[in-house]
């Protein structure tokens, strides 16, 4: 089964008059449960392609398939609704809400898709990153770590069926981010999760069962293995 | 060079950007200044008045004569034979109503025509040059702004009789609209039985005025007065003070909800620059050089919104002029406003005042950006610098601040004004500012359960960032709830003073039937019916009592004030007139007659400082009485005050034949239909208005409302200018919070549920404001009705809660906040949120 789909992608932004092409003709499946690093230097396209592949943002030309829906014929509360159920982000800089407590953070997109049990499943989440004792602290209250793994949670909190996280070691420490990394690799492993994660970390992409390289808004390579499969 | 360049670069260029921020804060500015300066100029041409048209008909007279009731010719004859080279001027002034198409109400001036030049530039060659020919077929000449021309017949209104009348000129005059006619005829026409209005007199330079003051007293009977010629102008002006003085505080409110709003411009604006500042400090630049520069931002805003605001001023005072002339007519002296002129110095007085009010509020955000560490502001950020509200200390000085309210509310009035009482108010804002901290944080937390229980994860995201921002929320709060207490302590004050004069109209107007003479009648104007008609009343069947009222102008203390002579029998029998002491009013009534005795009303007790007891003189008709204050009674009629005494006494110092008005009490069982037919009869061809009881008091209550529409409108602009502000504010607070927005997109957010924050946000001010004004409203009412009001008009109010009123401009306030945010909200669901998110 297929959960996400890219075919024959590209994007390009309009800035200032002029076409900057961003991807270029990309075409990339991912399955449950595979831990994929993308790779590359600084404007590659990482970033544009987790948008993307998160509903975040329409191809100017290809099709995103995510369950078989392309998200280009969907309407916005439609995308709004897949990005609900189907998707959880992650960020280099947290981006925890610094007015509400820990567990209203993870609670925060569970609330929004109007989930009735939404308190019991952020503390069930917060336990799965090891963070439910920090439940009613403020994230300013916390060190980087523990606010990635709160951010982890959030992320998780909706059950997503894929998970895109940016650069999410980029402000931590190496043992820091072996711990994210780790849970990042259980959330492919325990929960069938679709991990699609930006990084530069040599020890990120050690953890990753995939790594795509992107150049200029190319897939350059796929490595090392037929979980996935580049066409281009 | 360089120094506006980076001033240009970094204060200027970010305010260009942000251009629906900049036009609002500006807006509100604006209107502030634009509130001020529209009262003040309406104020001024309200109050230049016709007194001042008419005198600039005579000439070049530099003194003037004037006694209550009126001159006795023997005084003008002593006057003319006196040793001096002195050009005396005969006046007679009333007003008259043209009885055409369209009933106009003029002045009428009646002057020496054979000795005056007017009727030289009136440009009839044909023009009457004896006594008799002047008096003749009713002769009169028109300024030429009435549009009549020589030849044309004209009826006229004045007291209870229409007469025709020829016009055999028309005078070329700028003073606006009059009708002249010889002494004779206006002696016949306005019944002065021959005494004069004013003696004008042209008194050579060879003495300063004041010495021919001097002399020419010597020749004039005590209770006639001499003065400079303007003097009454200036009397009137004197009058107008504490009215003036009242509006043009309400004005400032606006400008005070404008500095709020200034302040939380710079203040986003400091916080926004937090870092930019942490590197110009890094790189040199000096603490006096950010301050100036956060003080130049503000100055810009201001002195553009002083510009709008003087254009804007002079637009309001059109609309300004006529609601306040209003005003100065029913409560005042007769007054036809001026044209308003808007000087350099108004104009440059209201730059200033933009300026200036935005330089204040931004002195503390200015201030606190300059003392900004570098290290400090790049390490930690804006977040923990909004962080800094201090809502303990804030609460403790908010008491201290209200005690000294408390106190200052306690002081009498300073020269007639209350400023102790406007420093209580101002106190007692400063202190809900300050208390508003505690109360946003305070609320947010006490009902955090319940408005998530209640309204979902938007009332949580809402609640929560307002807390987040307090310092902006609060001065948020504060500058909309300043509105709101405004709003509130001025409609319960005029909701309770028309509550008041209901309930004394119910007690004083016990008579059936009213009549009054068909021309209007003025603050000082008080034209006379027949005096036969009293006594033909007072015959017919149905009558069961008639009570007159003949008022006159007096001068007191240099105040003008109205004198009446009443039937104190009957008045004492038929009104619940209620007075300070508690006595019965047919007890009091009856202790007038036959004494040289007086009651006063309260508004002229308060104003002259008299008691019950005291001895009051008055010069009337030419003699100077004594008589003493028996009693002062309750009286919402008239601010300039009231003084009564039998008519008979009156009748020894004045003529008093000739009734202002006339009340008609019907015997039990009369029916009033067949009564006012009867009395009908009697008044025959004559122009008399017959009033019933209830539509009187329906009258009364309508120009109560006229008089209030001013404050109406002050008000509704100083929540304009909060809401607009709210507004603004929110689109800052959107644009600041666009990262969390931008996430929110991420987790899933859809349009509506943005929406619903933002608007949630904006319902959560209104609260909270509401909340916060009401409060303060309340507290501002009691010193509105027990302070301020008494100590600048000196009326007893009783306290009423206008109930429906209140909740319907509170609602519209509620709502007009909410719906401010429907922009922001807008804005909000517009960003991209892959581009917020990445911005940082």
């Amino acid at each position: 089964m297929k959960v996400l789909r890219l075919d024959r992608v590209s994007k390009d932004y309009v800035t200032e008059g002029s076409s900057v092409p961003a991807l270029h003709d990309v075409s990339l499946e991912f399955r449950p449960g595979e831990f994929v690093a993308l790779v590359g230097r600084s404007g590659c396209g990482k970033s544009t392609l987790l948008n993307l592949a998160g509903a975040m943002d329409f191809p100017t030309s290809g099709t995103v398939w995510l369950d078989d829906v392309s998200t280009s014929t969907l309407s916005d509360s439609a995308l709004t609704r897949v990005r609900r159920e189907k998707v959880g982000f992650i960020f280099q800089s947290f981006q925890l809400l610094p007015t509400l407590s820990v567990i209203e953070n993870v609670e925060l997109p569970l609330m929004l898709a109007g989930h009735a049990q939404s308190r019991a499943i952020a503390n069930e989440r917060l336990r799965w990153v090891e963070m439910e004792a920090y439940a009613n602290r403020m994230p300013f209250q916390l060190s980087g770590g523990q606010m990635q793994r709160v951010a982890i949670a959030r992320a998780i909190a909706n059950s997503p069926s894929i998970l895109l996280a940016d650069e999410p070691t980029g402000n931590l420490d190496s043992a820091t981010s072996e711990v994210i990394l780790a849970l990042l690799r259980r959330s492919a492993d325990e929960l069938g999760t679709i991990v699609l994660m930006a990084t530069h970390s040599l020890e990120a992409i050690g953890k990753a069962d995939t790594i795509v390289s992107l150049h200029d808004g190319r897939v350059e390579s796929v490595n090392p293995t037929e979980k996935v499969t580049a066409k281009a | 060079m360089a120094t506006f360049t980076l001033f240009y670069r970094l204060i200027l260029r970010p305010l260009a950007k942000e251009r629906m921020r900049t036009a609002l804060t500006v807006l509100a500015v604006s209107l502030g200044v634009a509130a001020v300066l529209a009262i003040e100029l309406a104020g001024q041409a309200a109050a230049g008045s016709f007194r001042s048209s008419l005198e600039t008909l005579t000439g070049r007279s530099n003194l003037e004569v004037t006694s209550a009731g009126g001159i006795p010719p023997q005084v003008f004859a002593r006057l003319a034979t006196a040793p001096y080279p002195l050009k005396l001027h005969a006046r007679m002034e009333d007003y008259g109503v043209i009885d055409g198409q369209v009933r106009r109400t003029v002045p009428i001036i009646g002057i020496d025509l054979l000795s005056e030049a007017v009727l030289e530039s009136a440009g009839d060659a044909a023009a009457p040059r004896t006594s008799s020919q002047l008096s003749a077929g009713n002769s009169v000449w028109l300024t030429s702004s009435l549009g009549y021309k020589s030849g044309d017949r004209i009826r006229l209104l004045t007291n209870d009789t229409v007469s025709d009348f020829i016009v055999r000129g028309v005078v070329d005059n700028q003073a606006g609209e009059a009708i002249v006619m010889d002494l004779a005829l206006a002696t016949r026409v306005l019944r002065r039985g021959g005494r004069l209005d004013r003696v004008l007199i042209e008194a050579p330079a060879t003495r300063s005025i004041e010495e021919w003051e001097a002399t020419l007293r010597r020749y004039l009977p005590a209770g006639v007065t001499i003065s400079r010629q303007g003097m009454q102008t200036e009397e009137n002006q004197r009058m107008l003070e504490a009215f003036r003085w009242n509006l043009s505080v309400l004005s400032y409110v606006s400008l005070a909800v404008g500095a709020f709003l200034i302040y939380n411009t710079i203040s986003v604006s400091v916080v926004r620059r937090r870092f930019e500042i942490g590197i110009l400090r890094a790189v040199g630049t000096s603490r006096i050089a950010i301050l100036a520069a956060i003080l130049g931002e503000a100055g810009c805003l201001g002195a553009l919104g002083g510009v709008v605001g003087v254009v804007l001023g002079r637009v309001l005072s059109e609309g300004a002029v006529k609601l306040v002339a209003s005003t100065v007519a029913s409560l005042y002296f007769s007054s036809r406003p001026a044209p308003i002129s808007l000087t350099g110095d108004a104009a440059l007085w209201g730059i200033v005042m933009g300026v200036g009010i935005s330089l204040v509020s931004a002195l503390g955000p200015a201030w606190e950006a300059s003392r900004v560490s570098p290290v400090e502001a790049m390490a930690r950020g804006r977040r923990e610098y909004q962080a800094r509200v201090h809502r303990l200390r804030s609460a403790c000085w908010a008491i201290i601040l209200a005690l000294i309210a408390w106190i200052a509310s306690r002081q009498d009035a300073i020269h007639g004004k209350p400023l102790y009482g406007y420093l209580c108010a101002l106190l007692s804002i400063a202190a809900m500012a300050l208390v508003i901290p505690m109360l946003v944080a305070g609320l947010a937390q006490i009902t955090a359960g319940l408005v998530r229980r209640l309204f979902g994860v938007e009332a949580l995201l809402a609640t929560r960032g307002l807390v987040g921002s307090l310092r902006r929320t609060s001065v948020l709060v504060g500058a909309l709830a300043t509105a709101i207490a405004v709003l509130t302590a001025v409609g319960i004050m005029v909701g309770s003073f028309r509550e008041t004069v209901l309930v004394w109209m119910q007690d004083v107007l016990q008579a059936d039937l009213f009549l009054s003479p068909a021309v209007p009648a003025g603050a000082d104007r008080h034209p006379t019916l027949s005096a036969e008609i009293p006594g033909q009343l007072a015959r017919l069947p149905e009558v069961a009592a008639v009570d007159t009222l003949r008022a006159y102008e007096i001068n007191y203390e240099g105040l003008p004030t109205t004198i009446g002579g009443v039937d104190a029998r009957v008045r004492g029998r038929r009104r619940r007139q209620s007075f300070l002491s508690g006595a019965p009013a047919e007890k009091v009534f009856q202790d007038l007659i036959g004494n040289d005795a007086v009651l006063v009303s309260e508004p002229f007790a308060n104003k002259h400082h008299i008691r019950a007891g005291d001895v009051l003189k008055l010069e009337l008709g030419g003699t100077l009485g004594s008589f003493r204050v028996l009693d002062i009674f309750y009286d919402y009629s008239s601010e300039r005050g009231l003084i009564l005494m039998d008519r008979g006494t009156l009748l020894r110092y004045l003529p008093a034949e000739e009734p202002s008005n006339v009340a008609v009490y019907l015997k039990p069982g009369a029916s009033l239909d067949e009564a006012q037919r009867a009395v009908e009869r009697v008044i025959g061809g004559r122009r008399v208005a017959v009033t019933r009881n209830g539509t009187l008091r329906d009258q009364a209550i309508q120009v109560f409302d006229r008089t209030f529409a001013i404050t109406y409108v002050l008000e509704a602009l100083a929540v304009f200018v909060a809401v607009t502000g709210v507004g603004g504010a929110l689109l800052a607070l959107v644009i600041d919070r666009r990262r969390e927005f931008g996430l929110l997109r991420f987790l899933g957010a859809a349009d509506q549920q943005v929406r619903r924050i933002i608007l949630f946000e904006a319902g959560l001010l209104g609260v909270l404001a509401n909340i916060a004004g009401v409060t303060l409203g309340f507290i501002l009412s009691l010193l509105l009705i027990h302070v301020i009001n008494k100590q600048s008009f000196g009326w007893t109010i009783q306290f009423h809660w206008p109930v429906t009123v209140l909740l319907g401009a509170l609602f519209t306030v509620y709502a007009a906040t909410v719906l401010s945010a429907l922009y922001p909200a807008k804005i909000a669901i517009g960003l991209v949120p892959i581009e917020v998110i990445h911005e940082e």
